[in-house]
């Protein structure tokens, strides 16, 4: 248990002190969000009413773009190898070690999104459904980014690799992220609590599932 | 620092151990590299594979770490690759902006080893004075240097070693020559893939031709 703890503060300090931690996600997520009303137009009720929809998608982008780097620099330095060796099952190693970039990288998207929400115009619950809705589904878009880039390590053009394998496989949590701020925006907040469970639902089962995905594709890496 | 100096309680004798390969036939794409393999090690033993480029020197040792799958034939490194060996690739596994401190810390705490272990280690290869330095920030002599440490610090009776003294200069063979003589000393062995000629006392000799 202890070796697991280790290796998520390794890669978490690691994210923080090789890549700039999290201002790469943080620069992309506001860049999204400031030049979102810039390009709509900015009556109230618009702002409004694509707010909880642009917040999702601005996580789901900056989720992306830190993608590429995740496996990598592992395979180019020799770690792969090594985390292969370390005596603990590898869909485990590959849970600890994407929490542990995303926990480093991400953490302040829904802190943005909460605030950015409201300066589109939405009071403070609807906004914190919004920003609680980010922070619920940021783990499961970082584990489905971190095994589209377990699949494309290596290869040339990877990003591209990347955004055709883990767009797709993103829908569900953009809908029901998504979903939770809309639902908050229209007063249901029953509707909203319950979306949000759904968010919390996705991304357990992607805890669940996608780790098995980025060891198989670890190890044929290996290969 | 002699080899004594590191015969503390932190590192005990390895139990007896067996490495056997039996007729053993690996390939590399459609490329069949050997046939009929056979290799016999116990504890104390280091083995040289040597060969041509291509020869399949690097997959033999991947095969033995269990990350390749061999064609045919039996791999027994007494129990789970995970339990019993230590890997030093081509490259050392070192992150550019991580000091040998942190580095060597986190790889103690993976293999259950003390982290008072880390400092006689890098004495006796010499590198006791960079411990704070960034990995980034070595020569590629000092990041083999560093890179040997971590293998030591493993605590793992089987090393597996690709080019371990490629970019080392003669004090650094010299230093590599020591480690292993002690490790072969507490009963563990060695399996090193190695263009050069290496002063190891009664290692083998295994040479893998296409």
């Amino acid at each position: 248990m202890s070796a697991l703890v280790s290796l998520f503060s390794r890669e978490a300090r690691l994210a923080w002190a090789g890549g700039g931690g999290a201002a790469g996600p943080t620069a992309f997520f506001l860049a999204c969000i400031t030049l979102g009303p810039l390009a709509i137009g900015p009556e109230d009720a618009t702002l409004r009413a694509i707010a909880p929809g642009l917040m999702a998608i601005a996580a789901l982008l900056s989720v992306l773009q830190a993608a590429e780097r995740l496996f990598t620099e592992d395979v180019a330095d020799g770690t792969l190898e090594l985390y292969a060796l370390i005596p603990a099952s590898l869909p485990l190693i590959a849970l600890v070690k994407v929490l542990g970039q995303a926990a480093a990288t991400l953490w302040a998207l829904p802190l943005i999104g909460t605030l950015g929400a409201m300066m589109y115009g939405l009071d403070p619950a609807q906004a914190l459904i919004t920003g609680l809705a980010l922070l619920v589904a940021i783990p499961a878009l970082s584990l489905i980014a971190g095994f589209a880039g377990a699949l494309s390590a290596g290869v040339k053009r990877g990003g591209l690799l990347i955004s055709l394998i883990a767009i797709p496989l993103m829908v569900p949590v953009l809908v029901f992220a998504a979903g939770a701020g809309r639902a908050a925006l229209d007063g249901e907040m029953d509707r909203a609590v319950a979306t949000l469970l759904l968010t919390c639902a996705v991304s357990l089962g992607t805890m669940a599932l996608t780790p098995f995905g980025i060891a198989a594709a670890m190890r044929a890496r290996l290969g | 620092m002699t080899e004594s100096a590191l015969l503390s309680d932190d590192w005990p004798e390895f139990p007896p151990l067996d490495l056997t390969v039996r007729d053993l036939a690996l390939s590399r794409g459609e490329v069949r590299l050997c046939e009929a393999l056979e290799l016999d090690l116990s504890s104390g033993d280091a083995v040289f594979l040597v060969g041509a480029n291509g020869a399949g020197k690097t997959t033999l040792l991947r095969a033995i770490a269990g990350f390749v799958r061999p064609d045919a034939g039996e791999i027994d490194c007494g129990g789970h690759a995970e339990d019993t060996v230590s890997w030093l690739g081509h490259s050392d596994g070192l992150k550019p902006n991580e000091t040998l401190r942190q580095a060597l810390r986190f790889w103690c705490r993976q293999s259950g080893q003390s982290s008072k272990a880390i400092m006689p280690v890098l004495k006796m290869l010499e590198i006791g004075h960079l411990i704070d330095r960034p990995a980034g920030r070595l020569s590629r002599g000092q990041q083999r240097r560093a890179g040997m440490a971590r293998v030591a610090l493993a605590n793992r009776p089987i090393w597996l070693l690709d080019e371990p003294a490629g970019p080392l200069d003669g004090d650094g063979r010299a230093c590599l020559a020591r480690l292993v003589a002690w490790h072969r000393g507490r009963g563990g062995m060695v399996v090193a893939a190695t263009h050069q000629t290496l002063d190891w006392p009664s290692a083998k000799t295994l040479e893998l031709g296409r």
